[in-house]
């Protein structure tokens, strides 16, 4: 019997089961939403050109791989959709929980989002600068010790950074408006 | 032979050629050891600087930076879980996972001695074996060139953790992500959306850095306690003991030098290289194992077959460069321009023409192998520091070197937004427990696949060929031996699991 069955009771179990029954949610969306992603290009890798000189076109390789990968999907679904069925539902507060739970992650995420917006408009020092002190804030550094600490990483790993691939290896990194 | 090999031995042991290879070797370690920097990038970096320098002093500084890179690209996999360079994913499977159990120091020493087990054994090979090898690997048509690669998708068996359907599915996700883009024969966009973002298609190495380096990171800052608490990546205290781990690698010669084999003739397949060869390396060793249980939860074995697999490729490259004047990866290229800047022809007749030269880099790989376990048993203590750093540091600062790799890769802005949607991509794959290295794998191995298939057919259309050329029709056989071992592994450990309750 498998740990995903109604039939466990224990506190951890009942754990085990609400990730479980999130994680088969998560496969199925992620896959049905692939399925449909790899139906759109398995019909647009049929409309690419083939060539005379080759019995296989443009389209073909791709077609196959579409294909495989939807059969993988759709098999995917049909067991996450049993494990599912078979889980116990979550509790309301589960996904604010799980959002609240990987805070940090998502804020760096946010934080490494604007930096990758932000280095072809301000260029790579102004935009790594602030990423660099406002990422180590975020994960902890607050005393004005660390702090400094901070900083100094931050002008090394952006002015430093940009000085060193300019200067030595004769790379431009991104100057952006201010370049 | 002996006058050649006297002239070569005067030309590299001399101060400034030993100075310079001493350089080469530490900035080939510390470049490969930041995720996003290849070797490839710190090859051509390179390059301009021994325009100046005598032919043998120029090419031995770069084989000496191709060799500390090998090893580099261990520290950030077992340290990190980031692979530095894409010749070591298969090192993160147990590398980092041993570090993760308090054991950073076994887990670089172990890999350090198998690299240099692993160049010890090429160089070796390569001078024994250079031309009857080179014969063979440039021999391989289309159809084996398809047949290789449909075995060494077969690893996917072996990479897919506790689902397979789920590996397949990412093995595949891979050979897709590769198509987008120009068709390798006709030069037809595929997939692009006519976005400028996807039009030169997806770099491999963003989506490499993607994949492990922002996945990775990401994961590192789940536990607000832990990032609370200014917890560093390790907190045990670190050891290093490199004698011991020489006992732990020595103890298996098999998986040793079958690894560094594997190496050597992945390497010495044009355009195969050492991302294949270490993946390869490693699922032959969990294999032959009798411990295959073990794989991926920390064991020596991993370690040893996966450093050891790609630091062979290094010599096993050199084989057809050295016997036919072919490059087998980008940076045996470089080498080969080194060479011709200086005036020195590449071909069958360059052993003949140029022996000192030659010799003087069969020595040199010997030399660059020393001087690399010596710098990395010196420097590991300093590396081992990275894991008393907190998360707090090492994720915005890792997370920026990804940045600069992604774009100094092509400079171009786009990969920096590919490698963000990769990451992120990458992150709930991760999350969903779907194993990331069947998708890199695929990515490798996509464009290879193609190509030949394609090209095979463009030659004859006449699918059997597959089946009636010995070498293509070999490869296919120990492909599907390859699956049928892999299902048996997986039916056994199901019935154990059973017998177990």
């Amino acid at each position: 019997m498998s740990s995903s069955t109604p039939q466990a009771r224990s506190p951890g179990d009942r754990v085990c089961q609400k990730e479980a029954r999130a994680k088969a949610m998560g496969h199925i969306v992620l896959n049905g939403l692939m399925a449909a992603l790899f139906a759109s290009l398995f019909v647009r890798a049929g409309d690419l050109p083939s060539s005379m000189w080759e019995p296989l076109g443009s389209g073909t390789f791709p077609r196959l791989i579409l294909a495989v990968m939807m059969v993988f999907n759709l098999l995917i679904i049909a067991k996450e959709g049993r494990r599912y069925m078979a889980c116990q539902p979550l509790a309301p507060h589960a996904v604010r929980d799980w959002l609240w739970r990987h805070r940090l992650a998502f804020g760096v995420l946010g934080l490494f989002t604007l930096l990758t917006l932000a280095v072809p408009l301000v260029g790579f020092r102004w935009a790594s600068l602030p990423f660099l002190i406002a990422c180590q804030f975020l994960l902890g550094a607050r005393r004005p010790r660390a702090l400094l600490i901070a900083l100094v990483i931050a002008v090394v790993m952006s002015f430093g950074v940009d000085a060193l691939f300019r200067h030595v290896f004769t790379i431009s990194l991104p100057r952006g408006v201010w370049g | 032979m002996m006058e050649a090999i006297l002239s070569g031995a005067e030309q590299l042991f001399n101060l400034p050629t030993l100075l310079t290879m001493l350089v080469g070797v530490t900035a080939g370690v510390i470049a490969a050891a930041i995720p996003g920097f290849t070797i490839t990038m710190a090859i051509v970096l390179t390059l301009p600087l021994t325009f100046t320098m005598p032919p043998l002093q120029g090419v031995a500084t770069m084989l000496a930076v191709y060799i500390g890179g090998y090893t580099g690209g261990m520290i950030s996999a077992a340290l990190l879980g980031i692979p530095g360079t894409p010749s070591a994913v298969a090192t993160t499977f147990d590398a980092f996972p041993m570090a993760r159990r308090g054991e950073p120091g076994r887990a670089l020493a172990i890999g350090i001695w198998a690299s240099f087990f692993g160049t010890l054994i090429s160089s070796i090979v390569l001078i024994l074996a250079a031309p009857p090898l080179a014969l063979i690997a440039v021999k391989l048509g289309a159809w084996e060139y398809f047949s290789l690669v449909i075995f060494a998708l077969t690893i996917v068996a072996s990479l897919v953790g506790r689902s397979m359907i789920r590996g397949l599915l990412a093995g595949m996700l891979g050979l897709l992500i590769a198509t987008v883009g120009a068709d390798p024969l006709m030069g037809v966009t595929r997939f692009t959306f006519d976005l400028n973002l996807l039009s030169a298609g997806i770099p491999f190495l963003v989506v490499l850095i993607g994949i492990f380096a922002v996945s990775q990171l990401l994961s590192e800052v789940e536990n607000p306690e832990q990032i609370k608490q200014g917890k560093a990546l390790i907190a045990s205290r670190i050891t290093f003991h490199p004698l011991s781990a020489l006992h732990e690698v020595v103890m298996h010669p098999i998986n040793l030098v079958r690894s560094s084999l594997v190496g050597v003739f992945i390497g010495a397949v044009p355009g195969a290289g050492g991302s294949i060869a270490n993946l390869l390396a490693y699922d032959q060793a969990k294999r032959g194992s009798r411990t295959p249980e073990a794989f991926g939860t920390g064991c020596s074995e991993g370690v040893v077959a996966s450093e050891s697999g790609n630091s062979a490729t290094s010599g096993g490259g050199l084989i057809p460069l050295i016997a036919l004047g072919i490059p087998g990866s980008a940076v045996d290229a470089v080498l080969m321009a080194s060479l011709m800047v200086h005036g020195i022809g590449i071909g069958p007749r360059l052993i003949l023409d140029h022996a000192d030269t030659v010799y003087g880099m069969f020595m040199a790989m010997f030399l660059a192998g020393a001087m690399m376990l010596i710098v990395c048993l010196l420097s590991m203590r300093l590396f081992l520091k990275v894991t008393n750093v907190p998360k707090s540091i090492i994720v915005p600062v890792v997370m920026t070197c990804c940045l600069v790799g992604a774009f100094t890769l092509n400079n171009r802005v786009t990969d920096i937004y590919l490698l963000l949607g990769i990451g992120v991509f990458g992150y709930i794959l991760a999350k969903l427990d779907y194993p990331l290295a069947p998708l890199v794998l695929g990515v490798i191995l996509g464009p290879i696949a193609e190509t030949n298939l394609r090209r095979a057919l463009m030659t004859d259309d006449n699918w059997t060929l597959f089946f009636t050329r010995p070498v293509s029709l070999a490869l296919l056989a120990l492909a599907v031996i390859s699956v049928i071992l892999a299902i048996r592994y997986r039916m056994k450990q199901r019935h154990q699991a059973a017998a177990l309750g």
